[in-house]
């Protein structure tokens, strides 16, 4: 089942080598006036010498990028970065500037949580022509083959949260919430009524990344514990 | 000695005001209970504010000029030594896509079936095992024609039975096809018996792929070669 035989020029642009080690190597001097892009480029390295996949963050490219040995595997662009408190309307303390560039892990991240569980109650004696039949259209197997699960699987959220190692929250979605005066004075009654109910939730802040729901989506199981997120300094 | 003026009786007052006074004051009362109540819940209730990432220097890149481009350079360089070379495999286990390059070059995209990321435990001792496909970086150790499968006990608790105390029940050497390719810990590329689900998340961590794109991932691909899965 082939999609594809011939080689495709796009595909190399889209497997490309590091945005930047190109900038590095390009633009020598303008690295010298920039001592926050050569941090990265070292942090970037610290991360690629491990056999691990991470995410690289540019904020002023807009764009997450999933990587791995220094090599992109998928770029995803972003439609809005923020850093997004949960405080009251009156009041509340500004966030004071992160230091950047950095690379922060996911303490707790969806994709390893949001997980389906099959747990049979109890086991019956093995019997080789005991297996469930196979689903329509496979064809026959011998007894001993496991057709294993072609049930299709529940579609990843579009909106989820992960801890990070710094006290924020990463927070993958599709928009951000409107800011309005209106907007956020009825978010704040709504969220008044629910404490008064007992129902309030404490919400750390959370760097907020807007994105196209299909990549969100995509996104949602590469959100594993100790996922390592490399974010770029503005320029 | 006049007559009396006959009184002029006050005309009663229209009906119309009367009405409206009977819903206005009632409904003003309502409407300051709502935004007085509102108020303090607003007061009290917690709301999303946006606030753009701000950056400050993160003070690990100190140095003069060319002692910052001597480590860009080596930087650089290194990273670049990091990238892959001659033949590597690239699977996406959310599109269901494995990739052959050779040198940077795309060779062939072929539907595969990748993990279900789904957990199972035994109801004996609570112990788990998750359905998923590796992420990172792995290598081609070994790569067999006919595959035989020795099925781990999952293979059997998953289908609700206890697994067999005769170890010569647990071979299979028909569910993996004709070729295998294996990345170590039990996962292997190999091929299927259920080819309409190809493209689907459906394994227990292995990947899946139909006959031809299996016979020429498995000719092109050498031992040692890397495998990136994300």
């Amino acid at each position: 089942m082939s999609l594809s035989t011939t080689p495709r020029p796009s595909a190399l642009a889209y497997f490309c080598t590091s945005a930047l080690v190109v900038a590095a190597s390009a633009a020598a001097s303008d690295i010298s006036a920039r001592p926050a892009r050569v941090a990265a480029l070292e942090l970037e390295l610290s991360l690629a010498q491990r056999p691990e996949v991470y995410l690289l963050l540019n904020p002023a490219g807009r764009t997450l990028e999933v990587k791995i040995r220094g090599v992109t595997l998928d770029r995803v662009p972003l439609t809005g970065i923020k850093i997004i408190t949960h405080a009251p309307v009156f009041g509340g303390r500004a966030v004071s500037p992160l230091p950047l560039p950095a690379i922060w892990r996911l303490v707790n991240g969806p994709g390893d949580t949001d997980r389906e569980y099959i747990a049979p109650t109890e086991l019956r004696p093995y019997n080789p022509d005991g297996y469930d039949d196979p689903p329509p259209g496979t064809p026959p197997t011998r007894p001993g083959t496991s057709p294993s699960t072609g049930t299709p699987l529940p579609e990843p959220p579009a909106s989820y949260r992960a801890q990070l190692d710094t006290g924020y929250d990463l927070w993958i979605t599709t928009t951000l919430p409107p800011q309005g005066f209106l907007a956020r004075a009825s978010a704040a009654v709504r969220d008044g009524w629910q404490r008064l109910r007992g129902r309030g939730i404490h919400l750390p802040p959370a760097i907020t990344l807007a994105m196209a729901k299909e990549d969100a989506v995509r996104l949602h199981h590469l959100m594993r514990s100790n996922m390592a997120i490399l974010v770029l300094a503005e320029p | 000695m006049g007559a009396d003026k006959p009184s002029v009786p006050t005309p009663p007052l229209p009906a119309r005001p009367r009405w409206i006074l009977g819903i206005a004051v009632p409904a003003l009362a309502l409407l300051v209970v709502v935004v007085g109540t509102a108020a303090v819940m607003a007061r009290f209730g917690h709301a999303y504010r946006a606030y753009p990432l701000v950056a400050s220097v993160a003070g690990k890149a100190d140095g003069d000029a060319r002692d910052l481009e001597r480590r860009a350079a080596r930087a650089s360089a290194a990273l670049q030594r990091l990238q892959p070379r001659g033949t590597y495999l690239v699977v996406d286990t959310y599109r269901n896509r494995l990739h052959v390059y050779r040198d940077g070059e795309l060779l062939r995209t072929a539907v595969c079936s990748t993990g279900t990321g789904i957990v199972l435990r035994d109801p004996r001792n609570g112990r788990e095992w998750v359905f998923d496909t590796p992420l990172g970086e792995r290598i081609i150790e070994n790569k067999r024609r006919n595959p035989v499968w020795a099925k781990p006990d999952w293979a059997f608790i998953e289908e609700g039975m206890l697994p067999p105390t005769d170890p010569n029940e647990r071979f299979d050497d028909v569910s993996l096809g004709k070729y295998g390719l294996y990345m170590g810990d039990g996962y292997i590329i190999h091929g299927t018996l259920f080819k309409s689900l190809l493209g689907r998340r459906v394994t227990h961590g292995c990947i899946r792929l139909g006959d031809e794109d299996l016979e020429f991932v498995y000719n092109a691909t050498p031992i040692g070669a890397r495998v990136f899965l994300y």
